[in-house]
């Protein structure tokens, strides 16, 4: 082909258009090839954009082609994987053998690819219940014990694929009739392995995949005979979407808000035109059904923490009407985070949006009918994921859940709360325009913080806050909760501190985490990130005094701490020197945390910071 | 016959990323390069999708050279 740039160029626009995903087997396979002769060439010329990531793959099956397919889609989430590929055959080897390269390379993540033909044998028929358990037990403990020699490599998450129930049955439909039958035996297999699942483990549900795929393709018997495939290779599309998603939210990549049209998305028909008797939400008309279920596909999408907005081309006392009035309507205002309805065009609606909700705009997912405003959204804000929407209503949910937007590796107690806390924002909002100053607003909130060491029960939103903070993070270091678990064992030299709210409109849950790192005389504030829904309300002193505390309990001297500029992260630029911290001199402090600007604070001259916040300690 | 090894040959070029290559039907996988296993399963996914054909298994582990491919896709395509 042409020259480097040309192909360079090339790939940039191949990353960031959705030809990737329509592309046939042959297509892939070539154009991978093409990608890994220039692909260090792309990761010059991208360096600031990128998201490095070290992947060890572990298969019984040949995985060649499959990476080299997957490198494409992770370079489409802005990811740049360095892989290693286990021997053929090699899930056992490669992770059980102490000698194995797998420990010098040190993967962030563990990609298990399991077969069931890894399972040798299935209990023999007429088998009951007991050896069945003992037989299920006996696989655990192989998985087990593999998880446990994955946690010895400092920060890996191990993402295991989940098995494949089989399409040809020697038993028939016995199979299904049966407990002992190897159909039966992989589905408690499976259940077994989510009961067992250790914190450092993820589940890649695979045998979804294949049945979405439809199974009689997905298995490609030939080219298994041939050269051990997995599974076919025009599965190799929708499987490195898939997993190119889920482990792009192990990068701190994380798609939170979802931002609706409304005439022709939401409902049949236009609000302003036909008004409320005209437009279609008739649960006995096969349309009006089809914008009635999407809705309530959305609904459930808002209960699981997805933040919806609205941004719709019209007068809002009109966009709201068939909200606060229609009988069929499923959402309700209170489900919608963000209204916005007015006549200024989408890119720049949706920018308010964004800065309303206090979150990127790379984590905004744009759902609209009209094809226009699709395309001033791609055009003006190419970080916006734009859903490619069908004309038909009925296809709404498939275009939606197929573009597998919300991937999130855990779901905690503070997503569920958090598109109520935006309403509860708007409460707020409501006080702080009746309070004469800032100071008798905050005293008016009521603030409640319990600030401590995260419980197990905590580690999840731990993990997940420090990974998807972008604004409120000083250094911007992402890890697993695997090794978070591991700094929580290491007590003498890591503190975790997480402070979580709560104010007279409700709770916000853990809205921010510390890492301390024991450094000699030295506390280093390893990591420190907040949510910005609660900026500037004290959270920030609250948690500088736990920190003095925290080191005042390690006897130290100083307290240390580093700013890392990134693209995001502007806004605690200054954070260090407006709490008292100075500078430090060049070398002083002992280690590899020299990139950035560090500073210090002599707990000696450190005061304790006042606020507005009751804490308690647990 | 002249069309199918057209085609095969732009085939080949693609994989292998090579335009300069000529095909003859002696031409095994030792007269090219990066012609190993790994890449002879691309070339098949290739070839089935552009003719629209499917190899049987036989087919594929016994393929010598390129006068046979061309024998092969020929008669898949009469049939």
């Amino acid at each position: 082909m042409a020259d480097i740039n040309e192909q360079i160029t090339y790939f940039e626009n191949l990353f960031c258009g959705s030809q990737l995903s329509s592309m046939q087997a042959s297509g892939l396979l070539l154009t991978a090839r093409k990608f890994s002769k220039i692909e260090e060439k792309y990761k010059e010329k991208n360096s600031t954009k990128l998201i490095y990531k070290k992947i060890a793959v572990l298969a019984s099956y040949t995985t060649h082609h499959l990476i080299g397919v997957m490198k494409l889609f992770l370079y489409k989430e802005g990811i740049s994987p360095l892989f290693y590929e286990g021997e053929y055959d090699g899930i056992a080897m490669g992770l059980l053998d102490p000698q194995s390269e797998i420990f010098n390379f040190q993967p962030e993540i563990l990609l298990l690819l399991t077969d069931q033909k890894d399972l040798k044998e299935f209990p023999p028929l007429f088998s009951d219940q007991k050896s069945i358990d003992k037989w299920i037990n006996s696989k655990i403990q192989f998985y087990l014990n593999l998880w446990s020699q994955a946690s010895t490599i400092s920060g890996c998450q191990v993402f295991q694929t989940s098995f494949i129930t089989p399409i040809y049955r020697p038993l028939g439909n016995m199979e299904a009739n049966f407990l002992f039958s190897p159909t039966n035996c992989l589905k408690l297999l499976n259940l077994e392995l989510i009961r067992k699942k250790a914190p450092n483990v993820t589940f890649i549900d695979m045998d979804y995949l294949s049945s979405y795929f439809g199974k009689r393709r997905w298995f490609d018997d030939k080219h298994y005979y041939l050269s051990k495939q997995g599974f076919s290779f025009d599965a190799y599309g929708l499987v490195c979407t898939a997993f190119s998603k889920i482990l792009s939210n192990n990068a701190g990549i994380v798609i939170k808000c979802l931002v609706l049209d409304l005439d022709n998305t939401l409902w049949g028909g236009v609000i302003g035109d036909d008004g409320l008797d005209g437009i279609n939400l008739n649960s006995s008309h096969a349309v009006g059904e089809a914008f009635l279920t999407f809705q309530k596909y959305l609904k459930k999408l808002k209960e699981r923490g997805v933040i919806l907005a609205v941004c719709s081309k019209n007068d809002e006392s009109v966009a709201k009407t068939p909200f606060e009035n229609h009988p069929e309507m499923i959402l309700s205002l209170n489900d919608i985070a963000c209204f916005l309805a007015n006549w200024e065009n989408k890119a720049t609606n949706i920018q308010k949006i964004a800065n309303s909700l206090n979150i990127g705009i790379d984590s905004l997912v744009f759902f609209d009918d009209n094809p226009f405003e699709r395309d001033i959204v791609r055009k003006y804000l190419p970080q916006v994921r734009v859903i490619d929407v069908p004309e038909d209503p009925a296809l709404y949910i498939h275009a939606l859940d197929s573009a597998m937007c919300f991937e999130w590796n855990q779901l905690t107690d503070e997503d569920l709360l958090r598109s109520d806390t935006y309403l509860t924002d708007r409460k707020r909002d409501e006080l702080s325009t009746k309070t004469v100053d800032y100071d008798s607003y905050l005293q008016a909130l009521q603030m409640k913080a319990v600030i401590g060491n995260p419980t197990s029960l905590d580690i999840s939103r731990f993990t997940q806050l420090i990974n998807k903070s972008n604004q409120f993070n000083l250094r911007t270091k992402r890890y697993s909760e695997a090794t978070i678990s591991q700094m929580i064992t290491d007590a003498g030299k890591y503190s975790l501190i997480g402070i979580s709210l709560e104010d007279k409109f409700g709770k916000y849950g853990i809205i921010s985490c510390i890492i301390l790192a024991h450094c000699d005389d030295a506390a280093f504030i390893d990591t420190w990130v907040m949510s910005c829904r609660v900026l500037k309300r004290g959270v920030e002193q609250a948690a500088f005094n736990a920190i003095c505390e925290y080191a005042r309990a390690w006897d130290c001297k100083w307290i240390v701490g580093e700013y890392l500029l990134t693209k995001k992260n502007h806004m605690v630029a200054d954070l260090l020197p407006d709490l008292g911290f100075e500078k430090a001199p060049n070398n002083w402090f002992d280690s590899t945390h020299d990139q950035g600007i560090l500073y210090r604070l002599e707990l000696i001259s450190a005061n304790r910071k006042e606020h507005h916040i009751t804490t308690e300690k647990y | 016959m002249d069309e199918i090894q057209d085609k095969l040959q732009n085939i080949f070029r693609d994989v292998f990323d090579d335009p300069s290559i000529i095909l003859y039907d002696d031409m095994s996988a030792k007269d090219i390069e990066e012609w190993d296993s790994l890449n002879h399963i691309q070339l098949i996914v290739a070839v089935e999708n552009e003719f629209n054909i499917e190899f049987e298994t036989a087919e594929i582990s016994e393929l010598k050279n390129v006068g046979e491919f061309i024998t092969i896709i020929h008669n898949k395509l009469k049939n």
